[in-house]
C-alpha cells in the first residue's frame, strides 16, 4: 500500500504540485482554491471525471469518408488522362489544415477544458501507443483514436488494449491491417509486447511469431473508415504463445498478456515516470504494481491512490521533473494568463521543442525528462516564452516570415502573407500579473512573481539576482521592463523544472 | 571582442547597481570544482590539444528505422537473392556494378563514383552477436557499443568525450537536429544540438543594437555563464570535464545547468560561422542535405568540433518498400555528393570521414506487403578523401541464415573500434571496454 499523505503536508506547494502534475499548473489563484479543498477532494475533484467530460464533441471536420470511392475516382481519372494529382494535392492540403485543427482542439482542451486529467491522461496514453500522423496520414483517424485514448484514459487497462487493437490509426501505423493468414506481418505483435503490455526480455521471437498469427483477419474497412473482423483472413491454426497452446486469437493474447507479473510492472513503471519521478525506487514500483492488480488494472482506483500518497509529494518529486514541450506550452500560457498561440505557432513551437502532438518520433514515443532538454531545445523554450510574453514585437521585422519557416523562398506570397497573419501577436498585459503597487517594491515583486512561476522557492541568492536586475533599472518600472522581468524569469533552467 | 563588450556592461552595470557583487548562483558546485580544477589543468597541459579546426573530423550520419542492406549494397549474382525477393529484387542491368558478385543501388551514382575514385569503403555484413530485432534496443545497443546482453547508458561518442576530449570546450560534438543521440550521451554532458545555426541563441525581449542590453547581461549570469567562464572557456581550458573521481551521474538540475551552459558558450561561435560561411555548392532538398550543409558550413569555419553527428529516419519500410526505398536512398546519395564536392572545394575532404549505419539491415525475404521485416547484419559506408577504398568482407551467405536473417561477418565495433584508433588517434579500448580487430578502411 503507498502510504497517504498527512495531512499536515498538505499546503500550497504540495496543492501547486498536484495542479502542475494531474493537470497543467494552476494560477496562485487556483491553487489557493485547491488547498482549502483538502488533498482529498481535491484529488477526488480531479479524479472523478464525470462520464460527459469524456463525451467531448469532435471538430466539425471529424467524419469518416469514403476512402475507397475517393481512390477508385483518382484511379479512374488517371486511367482517362486527367489529371489526378491535383485531386491528391487537394486531400493532402485539407489533411495537413484538419490536423493543425486537431493539434489547436485539443490544446485548447488542455487549456480550458473540465477535466484536466482526463486530457493528462490521454496525452499519457497517446505516448503510451504512440501514434504518428506522419504514416497514418488522415486526421479523422487520428481524431478516432484520440476519442478512444480518452474515452478508456481513467477506465479499464485491458479493455483499452483490445480497442486499440482495433483502431485503425494504430493499425496503420503497425501495419497490422496487413496481417493475413498466408503472411503474418510481425510488426504489431511486437511492439504489443515490447512496448504496450510486459516489455522487451519478457517474450521470446517466437511468441512473436504466434503473437503476428493470432491477430489476424484484422481489417479496416476503407468505404467507412471503420474495423472491420475478416474471419476468412484469420488463422485459426494452434498456436504456442507463452506456454498457452490453442487456437488463440488477439484478445486470447491480450489476456494471456495482461495476466503477466511484468505488465502491472511495466505500466506501474510508466505512469511513475510520467506523473512522479524519473529513476523511481524499485520498491515503490513494486508497491503500486500490487495495486494496479489490486484494482484490476482499472485506472481511476489508481490514480486515486498514487495522488494521495506521501511518495507522490516527496522531495524526490516536487519540483523535479523537466516540464514535457506540451506541459511548457499549456502551463506558461496559463501562469502569464494569456491565450494560445496561433494553430500554426503552437505546431511550429512543438516540433522545434521536440514533442509534437499525433505524430510522436517512433512507436516508442516520447523519451521525456532529460531527453526533452538539449542545447537547441533550451535556447527555443527561452526564446518562446519571450514571443508568449512580448508578442511578435520580439521578432526582428523580417522574421515574420522567416521564423518559423525553414525555406520561404519556396512558399508562395499567400501562404506567407497566411502565416505572418498567425505570427501577429499583442504582448501580454502584465498588469494581471505585477500589482501596481508592487512596482517599486522589488523584493516583494520577486517573491510575488516567484510563487506563480517557480515549483520550488528560490535561494536568497537566487532572488537576489533578479532584484538586482530591477535595481539597475531603477527608475523604470513601465510594462516593458515588467515583460522583462518575467522573460528573464523564464529563461533560466529552474522554469522548466515542474 | 564579445568579452570586451560583456566586460563594459559590467562596469556599467556594477555603477548602476545597488548590490554590486553579482551573485554567481547558478553557477553549481560541480562547475566551482571544475573551475579551481582549471588552472591546474591549464598549466600543466604541455600538448596542444588536437581539434576539428585542423584536426581528423568524423561525421556519422545514421539511416533510422533499419535500411534494407540488401537493396542497398545489392548481391545481384546471386539467384538466392532474386529467388527471395520475387517483387523487390532489383534487375541486374540497373545495379552499378562493384565486381562481378555485388553492386550498388541504381540510385547510388555519387557513391559509385566515390568508390571508383578510391574514396568510398564498402564493409560488408556489419552487425553483432545475438542479434536483437526491436528497433529500439538496437539502436541502443549500435549507440551505445554494448554487448546485446548488456545495458550501457552512456554512448560511444560520449565515453570518447569522457575518456579522450578533455581540454575541449562543449562544441567537441555537435548533432543536427532537436535531438541528442544516445550515442552522445555521457557522464558529463558534452556535446550541443541545434537544427539552424542561425536561431541558436537567446533573444532579449529588448533586441540589442550591436551591444549586450542589461538583459542578457543577467540572462548570461542566470544561465551560468558571465565572462570569467566564457574567457576561460575560449582559452582553451576545459568545461567539459569533471575533475576527480566523479562517478554519478548528474541530477537533473545539474544537467539542465550543464546544458545551459554549453548552449550560452557555443551560441557567440555558431552564430558568427553561420553568418560568415555559406555554400556555393548547390545542395538538394530534404533533410539529408540540409543538416550534411549545416555540417559543412561548421567545418568552413573551422568549430572545433571532432564529431558531428545527423539522423534521417523513414527506413522501416514493412510495406510497399520500392518506392520509399529508392526515394530514400536517393536523397542520401545527392546529399552525400553535394557534401562532398562542397568539402573538396574547402580543402577539407582529407580531413573528414564519414560513416554511416543504421540499427539493423532487413529480412532477406520479401513480405506479403511489399516490403520487408526487421533484419540483422547489413553493409556500412566509409567515405573519405584519405579512406582506404575498396570493398571489406565477406557478403554474408543468403541461404545460411538466422531466423530468416544474414549472419554477420564483422562486429560494428571493430568499425567504430578502428575509426577511434586509426581516424581519432583516440585510444579504443578505453571507449569499447576492449580490443576488436583493425579494419583497413584508414
Amino acid at each position: 500500500m503507498l502510504a497517504p499523505l498527512p495531512s499536515q503536508r498538505w499546503n500550497r506547494q504540495t496543492a501547486g504540485h498536484l495542479l502542475n502534475r494531474a493537470a497543467f499548473g494552476g494560477t496562485p489563484a487556483e491553487i489557493e482554491a485547491t488547498c482549502k479543498k483538502g488533498v482529498a477532494a481535491a484529488v477526488r475533484e480531479l479524479v472523478n471525471v464525470s462520464a460527459d467530460a469524456a463525451q467531448v464533441p469532435p471538430p466539425s471536420w471529424a467524419k469518416p469518408r469514403n476512402i475507397r470511392a475517393e481512390r477508385t475516382q483518382i484511379r479512374m481519372a488517371k486511367g482517362q488522362g486527367q489529371n489526378s494529382k491535383e485531386k491528391q494535392r487537394a486531400i493532402q492540403t485539407m489533411e495537413g489544415e484538419n490536423l493543425l485543427d486537431l493539434r489547436r482542439w485539443w490544446l485548447d482542451r488542455m487549456m480550458n477544458g473540465p477535466a484536466p486529467l482526463l486530457e493528462k491522461m490521454t496525452l499519457f496514453w497517446h505516448g503510451h501507443f504512440a501514434t504518428s500522423a506522419q504514416k497514418v496520414r488522415d486526421a479523422y483517424w487520428m481524431w478516432l483514436q484520440n476519442d478512444t485514448l480518452r474515452r478508456d484514459a481513467l477506465g479499464s487497462f485491458p479493455v483499452l488494449v483490445k480497442k486499440i487493437s482495433r483502431d485503425p490509426a494504430m493499425m496503420i501505423y503497425l501495419d497490422l491491417q496487413q496481417n493475413r493468414k498466408e503472411h503474418p506481418n510481425e510488426n504489431w505483435a511486437r511492439e504489443l509486447m515490447e512496448l504496450f503490455t510486459v516489455g522487451i526480455g519478457n517474450y521470446t521471437e517466437d511468441d512473436i511469431r504466434a503473437a503476428a498469427r493470432a491477430f489476424t483477419g484484422y481489417h479496416i474497412d476503407y468505404a467507412t473508415q471503420q474495423f472491420r473482423f475478416a474471419p476468412r483472413q484469420q488463422d485459426l491454426g494452434m498456436k504456442t504463445f507463452m506456454g498457452h497452446s490453442g487456437p488463440l486469437n488477439g484478445d486470447n493474447i491480450i489476456n494471456i498478456l495482461i495476466q503477466k507479473p511484468a505488465c502491472a510492472q511495466f505500466i506501474a513503471r510508466k505512469l511513475w515516470l510520467f506523473f512522479v519521478e524519473d529513476e523511481p525506487l524499485q520498491e515503490t514500483i513494486d508497491l503500486l504494481a500490487d495495486r494496479i492488480r489490486a484494482h484490476n488494472f482499472e485506472m481511476r482506483p489508481v490514480l486515486r491512490e498514487l495522488f494521495s500518497s506521501a511518495e507522490f509529494y516527496s522531495e524526490r518529486a516536487l519540483g523535479m521533473q523537466i516540464k514535457s514541450p506540451v506541459q511548457f506550452i499549456v502551463q506558461t500560457t496559463r501562469l502569464l494568463q494569456t491565450q494560445l498561440p496561433s494553430p500554426m505557432v503552437a505546431q511550429n513551437a512543438m516540433r522545434q521543442m521536440g514533442q509534437i502532438l499525433f505524430a510522436p518520433p517512433n512507436v516508442k514515443g516520447w523519451d521525456g525528462n532529460k531527453a526533452w532538454i538539449t542545447t537547441s531545445t533550451l535556447f527555443f523554450r527561452y526564446n518562446f516564452a519571450n514571443y508568449l510574453i512580448n508578442g511578435d514585437a520580439m521578432l526582428p521585422s523580417r522574421a515574420l516570415v522567416h521564423a518559423n519557416v525553414p525555406d520561404p523562398a519556396f512558399r508562395p506570397a499567400v501562404q506567407r502573407q497566411q502565416l505572418a497573419e498567425q505570427i501577429k501577436r499583442p504582448p501580454i498585459d502584465i498588469r494581471k500579473i505585477v500589482p501596481e503597487e508592487l512596482r517599486d517594491k522589488p523584493r516583494e515583486l520577486i517573491d510575488l512573481l516567484s510563487a506563480r512561476f517557480f515549483p520550488k522557492q528560490l535561494s536568497e541568492k537566487e532572488t537576489n539576482t533578479f532584484v538586482e536586475f530591477l535595481d539597475a533599472r531603477t527608475p523604470d518600472t513601465g510594462d516593458a521592463t515588467m515583460r522583462e522581468l518575467v522573460h528573464l524569469m523564464m529563461s533560466t533552467t529552474q522554469f522548466q523544472m515542474v | 571582442m564579445k568579452t570586451k563588450t560583456t566586460l563594459q556592461t559590467r562596469r556599467e552595470f556594477l555603477r548602476t547597481s545597488v548590490l554590486g557583487a553579482a551573485a554567481t548562483w547558478t553557477l553549481p558546485v560541480f562547475l566551482e570544482k571544475t573551475f579551481f580544477a582549471l588552472d591546474a589543468m591549464a598549466a600543466s597541459a604541455a600538448t596542444q590539444i588536437v581539434t576539428g579546426k585542423d584536426g581528423t573530423i568524423l561525421v556519422v550520419l545514421q539511416l533510422a528505422g533499419g535500411n534494407d542492406g540488401l537493396n542497398t549494397v545489392v548481391p545481384y549474382a546471386d539467384d538466392a537473392y532474386h529467388r527471395a525477393r520475387p517483387r523487390l529484387a532489383l534487375r541486374d542491368e540497373q545495379i552499378l556494378k562493384i565486381d562481378n558478385h555485388v553492386g550498388l543501388n541504381p540510385k547510388l551514382t555519387g557513391l559509385k563514383a566515390l568508390y571508383d575514385e578510391g574514396h568510398l569503403a564498402i564493409i560488408q555484413g556489419v552487425g553483432y552477436p545475438n542479434p536483437n530485432r526491436s528497433h529500439f534496443r538496437s539502436t541502443e545497443i549500435w549507440q551505445t557499443a554494448s554487448d546485446a546482453s548488456r545495458n550501457e547508458t552512456h554512448g560511444w561518442l560520449g565515453r570518447y568525450f569522457d575518456n579522450c576530449c578533455s581540454g575541449v570546450d562543449p562544441t567537441v560534438g555537435v548533432a543536427i537536429g532537436e535531438e541528442m543521440p544516445q550515442a552522445f550521451v555521457a557522464k558529463n554532458p558534452t556535446g550541443i544540438t541545434f537544427s539552424r545555426p542561425e536561431q541558436f541563441r537567446w533573444r532579449a525581449s529588448e533586441p540589442g543594437k550591436g551591444h549586450l542590453t542589461a538583459e542578457e547581461h543577467f540572462f548570461r549570469q542566470l544561465n551560468g555563464s558571465d565572462e570569467e567562464i566564457t574567457a576561460a572557456a575560449n582559452n582553451g581550458a576545459s568545461i567539459g570535464v569533471l575533475p576527480g573521481k566523479a562517478t554519478s551521474e548528474l541530477s537533473t538540475v545539474e544537467f539542465l545547468q550543464r546544458t545551459a551552459l554549453n548552449a550560452q558558450l557555443s551560441s557567440d561561435k555558431i552564430l558568427a560561422i553561420a553568418r560568415k560561411y555559406k555554400s556555393t555548392v548547390a545542395y538538394p532538398q530534404g533533410q539529408f542535405a540540409s543538416s550534411l550543409n549545416i555540417i559543412a558550413r561548421m567545418i568552413a569555419g573551422g568549430l572545433a568540433t571532432r564529431v558531428y553527428y545527423a539522423s534521417h529516419g523513414g527506413f522501416d519500410t514493412h510495406a510497399g518498400q520500392i518506392n520509399t526505398h529508392t526515394r530514400l536512398i536517393g536523397q542520401f546519395n545527392d546529399a552525400v555528393s553535394a557534401f562532398v564536392a562542397d568539402l573538396k572545394q574547402q580543402g577539407n575532404f582529407e580531413r573528414v570521414l564519414l560513416m554511416t549505419f543504421s540499427e539493423f539491415g532487413r529480412r532477406v525475404a520479401e513480405n506479403a506487403n511489399g516490403g520487408t521485416d526487421h533484419g540483422a547484419a547489413a553493409p556500412m559506408f566509409i567515405i573519405g578523401g584519405t579512406v582506404k577504398a575498396g570493398l571489406l568482407g565477406q557478403y554474408p551467405s543468403l541461404v545460411d541464415l538466422d531466423r530468416g536473417d544474414l549472419k554477420f561477418n564483422i562486429d560494428f565495433r571493430s568499425v567504430y573500434g578502428t575509426v577511434l584508433d586509426k581516424w581519432l588517434k583516440a585510444r579504443s579500448e578505453v571507449v569499447l571496454g576492449r580490443n576488436f580487430p583493425v579494419l583497413a578502411i584508414v
